[in-house]
């Protein structure tokens, strides 16, 4: 045969070369002293160790990992089986079974994600008529009445779309089977398992390990359907990854990847190793004279050698027994389900939380209030706590979709600023309790503007076209578009809306914007790769943090101020947990905590006033006055901002419309 | 074997609830109002969203022919290679999949950034700084990154099992290489193609996660247009179904056309 040549050799390397850049980038980083995908900061183990203190990556690295085994082993097991019913099967029948055999494959994952969703969901509302009707005619056991998307849906999903590719890897190889085999097994006294266990197994073997092999590695890889089935309690590492890669990726992934993509290349190098040398065992004995036609076809070269095999069941036996102890340990514990948003908490308050009171904390985050009440609509979302803004409170409220607090349990109310009580949207105070308050701005980068920008027109001038940031919720986007038209943020006038949604697609469509964004913009402004970005007062401070050249303006045109207030859902689960969290969150100490790590204002009074204390004392040096007005905006400021309401629905239908018209253009 | 048809019966009901019935749902979904009733109106809308399927096809159809030209010379390559070799070759193309497909394309941000590690290395050179994140091109090389391991393993796989006697008896009949490789070669390898791009074409067209990392969020995909609807910022599940089920036909169509044209009865799939 053919060698190849050196240039086509070089292009197979290129090739390599191309898939393993970005990997070999993340395990660089890993060891990165500070936390940039970019800026070298020395070498450092720093994030190995963190890794181990993450809550969040470890439960969801626990999750993928026990999804993966289960759905492994069940679909290899059914697929297996299936495999040999099919090969019984009439040809007709077959062919049209393996077309259905091939939807899950050949649907895109999204379509089969988003039917299952569905298809969850419409269930539940059906098992709870049931339940609640079982429920009233027998006294002797209660059916749950709530379900919702969680572990069992996610591993279902996940065997779903796995027994295809097992049920693919053997078939080949039954079609390969002497027929003969097994009736003369059966012939000389086998049953039929016998035969099946003696004659089958062994000879199709090789594609049962490669189709566990495959659907495990689909499984771990697979982050759409996931996405779509797993609910809020049980996210897997792809799903906590990309909720990370919507702000700022934490190195200890990089870490945990990094570990997970090491034992595999060590596990198939052995394996490769082995089967190397049992070839050239192999190969030596067809080379002696002496063998027998027998010897060489029992020496022909096995796949897997067995202590490999042993040591990898071993693996997952130890693997799914200590996932199992630590899932009946964690079931067994009061929990509390939270969804946030992101670099929104001090994250040591969730562990002391969890100390002071036993009750582990689920926090989640969401992209925005938009998004939030997609994830609550659809049922993909099932929390007990949510920390909602103003505006979207209120439509949750005028939806029914909000509990009432019991104020007895959460004594810390009364800390919360008189001002901060009795707020529009929700005017007699029975459903929140507000977590923060702030302003939007625009931030900056001195550095790459001529002069300070002052005027909402910067998110529109071609001045700095490809340089600009905008938001990627309708309601925030719209609003910088309105302010500039000198029109109210919340007017419903169907013609002022269209104008402003104009004003953006024409920005967009003169390149202005180099993208739509949310928390993707700390990435964006701390690099120093876009220079102008509407956004949040806080996350102004958290990003000047990390890049100084940065400045924050909140436009004379006015703006919006905001409160973020936290609610319990209807008929969630764990109430009295959620209003424990809600209590500790509220209190002083929690408050300080929170104001410092994300820099925005407290409505607790006492906190709010004491910051500068406390961060002079917490830094040795005084917190500039310029700083504080950021966090809580002086009077004269908050009366140029106004807050948004909610809009009529067929108001928010037209936000929608015009919304996805921008995406579309 | 009369008794193993048994065992078909626990698999086709699950398929039946767990693979069939979530269509059936989605199909009910895009007939149906957001009160319940049935409608056409999901459709008649259809028409608004053409840009994004074009768009979609289009970045797709790019994408998948970038991956074939790339993908089919290194498999070709591959299986002239060593046994060896081509055994550590095809692990390290399987390998880069258990490194999440997002921390992968988080990556890429790092390097495509205007001030990220490609720029900064071209500015040594006092090259650029060059626009290339949120920019369709860098979504079109975030699907050729993910999806070119699925364009080469299908070829490389019904390749190597090629008969090389073929190969030589067409030799010995007077064709060059070039005359074989279009005549013999191409030809028998062409079920590992025809899965191969379906195995690129259909995450490509339907993803969201690669475009909102590297293409900005400005333009949607359909996979986007289908999120929002859903998880994202204009909840509309309805509309959303109807997106989705369109899309689904338009691929179903495209791989009929396809299969009937490179006539794959039981293609020789995967990995």
């Amino acid at each position: 045969m053919k060698k190849n040549s050196a240039f086509s050799r070089f292009f197979t390397v290129l090739v390599f070369l191309f898939l393993y850049a970005p990997i070999i980038l993340l395990i660089v980083f890993s060891f990165n002293q500070n936390n940039s995908n970019v800026v070298w900061g020395g070498f450092s183990l720093h994030w190995y160790k963190e890794l181990f203190h993450n809550r969040i990556i470890m439960r969801s690295l626990y999750t993928t990992l026990l999804v993966s085994l289960l759905a492994t082993v069940i679909s290899t097991i059914a697929g297996t089986f299936a495999a040999i019913g099919f090969y019984g099967l009439r040809r007709r029948t077959r062919s049209a079974l393996n077309t259905v055999n091939n939807i899950p494959m050949v649907n895109a994952d999204i379509v089969t994600g988003v039917a299952m969703c569905l298809f969850f969901v419409a269930f539940f509302a059906l098992w709870k008529d049931f339940a609640l009707w079982v429920n009233s005619v027998q006294s002797l056991f209660v059916l749950p009445t709530r379900l919702t998307l969680g572990f069992p849906t996610l591993l279902i999903a996940h065997i779903t779309f796995n027994i295809p590719y097992v049920l693919l890897s053997v078939s080949p190889k039954l079609r390969q089977l002497d027929k003969n085999l097994i009736d003369a097994a059966q012939d000389l006294g086998c049953t039929w398992f016998q035969a099946f266990y003696k004659v089958i197994l062994p000879e199709i073997k090789p594609g049962i390990v490669s189709g566990a092999l495959t659907a495990f590695t689909m499984s771990i890889d697979d982050f759409i359907i996931s996405y779509f089935t797993a609910g809020s309690s049980s996210s897997t590492l792809a799903m906590t990854i990309y909720g990370m890669t919507k702000k700022r990726v934490s190195p200890e992934i990089n870490a945990i990847s990094t570990l997970l993509f090491v034992t595999v290349i060590l596990l198939l190098a052995v394996i490769n190793i082995r089967e190397a040398q049992q070839e050239k065992a192999a190969a030596r004995r067809e080379a002696a004279p002496s063998a027998t036609v027998a010897e060489m076809a029992g020496s022909r070269p096995r796949r897997t050698p067995l202590p490999v095999k042993a040591a990898a069941v071993a693996a997952c036996v130890a693997v799914l027994a200590t996932t199992a102890v630590g899932a009946f340990q964690n079931t067994r514990k009061p929990m509390v389900n939270v969804c946030s948003w992101g670099e929104y908490i001090d994250e040591a308050l969730i562990s002391q939380f969890e100390e002071e009171t036993g009750i582990l904390v689920n926090y989640q985050t969401a992209e925005s209030n938009e998004a939030l009440y997609s994830l609550l609509k659809s049922g993909a979302g099932d929390y007990d706590v949510i920390v909602p803004s103003d505006y979207m409170i209120s439509q949750l409220i005028e939806e029914d979709m909000l509990e009432k607090l019991d104020y007895n349990n959460i004594p810390n109310f009364s800390l919360i600023g008189d001002q901060f009580k009795n707020l529009p949207y929700d005017p007699t105070n029975e459903y929140t309790v507000p977590y923060t308050w702030g302003t939007v701005g625009i931030i900056y980068n001195t550095a790459m503007v001529e002069e300070p920008i002052t005027s909402w027109s910067a998110m529109f001038d071609d001045k700095y076209a490809g340089q600009v940031l905008m938001f990627r919720n309708s309601r925030d986007a719209m609003a910088t578009a309105l302010l500039y038209l000198g029109y109210d943020i919340n007017t419903t006038d169907e013609a002022q809306l269209r104008q402003a949604a104009e004003l953006i697609a024409d920005a967009k469509g003169r390149g202005v914007y180099q993208a739509f964004v949310m928390d993707e913009i700390f990435l964006k402004m701390e690099g120093g790769n876009a220079a102008i970005g509407a956004y949040y007062a806080g996350d102004y401070l958290t990003a000047v943090e990390n890049n100084p050249d940065l400045a924050f303006v909140i436009p004379e045109e006015g703006s919006n101020w905001f409160v973020d207030a936290m609610c319990v859902l209807k008929d969630a689960p764990h109430k009295a947990e959620a209003e424990a969290w809600i209590n500790f969150i509220a209190s002083t100490e929690a408050n300080l905590a929170n104001m410092d790590f994300i820099w925005y204002a407290s409505p607790n009074e006492k906190a709010l006033a004491e910051y500068p204390a406390y961060y002079e004392e917490l830094y040795g040096e005084p917190l500039e006055q310029e700083v504080y007005e950021i966090i809580a905006a002086p009077a004269e400021v908050l009366e140029r901002c106004e807050s948004y309401i909610s809009l009529p629905k067929e108001t928010r239908q037209l936000y929608n419309e015009l919304w996805i018209g921008l995406g579309i253009q | 074997m009369k008794r193993t048809k048994a065992f078909t019966i626990p698999y086709v009901i699950w398929m039946a609830i767990f693979v069939v019935a979530p269509i059936i749902m989605i199909v009910i979904y895009a007939f149906s109002g957001a009160d319940g009733g049935f409608t056409l109106s999901n459709f008649s809308t259809m028409g608004d969203y053409t840009v994004v399927f074009v768009r979609s096809f289009r970045l797709a159809i790019i994408a998948t022919v970038i991956c074939l030209l790339i993908g089919y010379p290194v498999a070709y390559l591959l299986s002239k290679e060593g046994p060896r070799f081509q055994r550590v070759a095809t692990v390290l193309i399987m390998l880069p999949m258990w490194m999440n497909f997002l921390l992968r394309t988080y990556s890429w941000m790092a390097i495509l950034e205007n001030n990220g590690l490609l720029n900064q290395f071209l500015g040594l050179f006092g090259l650029g700084p060059f626009q290339m994140i949120d920019t369709q091109g860098a979504v079109v090389l975030g699907m050729v990154y993910n999806y070119l391991p699925f364009m080469i393993l299908p070829i490389y796989s019904v390749i190597v099992k090629l008969d090389n006697s073929l190969v030589e008896a067409a030799h010995d009949l007077g064709a060059n290489s070039v005359v074989a490789f279009r005549r013999v070669i191409f030809p028998l390898s062409l079920p590992g193609v025809l899965s191969g791009i379906t195995m690129v074409f259909v995450p490509s067209v339907s993803t969201f996660a690669i475009s909102t990392m590297l293409g900005g969020g400005t333009e949607f995909l359909l996979g986007d247009l289908i999120e929002q609807q859903f998880l994202g910022g204009a909840y509309n599940p309805q509309l959303g179904a109807a997106i989705a089920l369109v899309m689904m036909v338009i691929v179903v169509l495209c791989m009929l056309v396809m299969n009937r044209f490179g006539e794959g009865e039981e293609q020789a799939v995967v990995l």
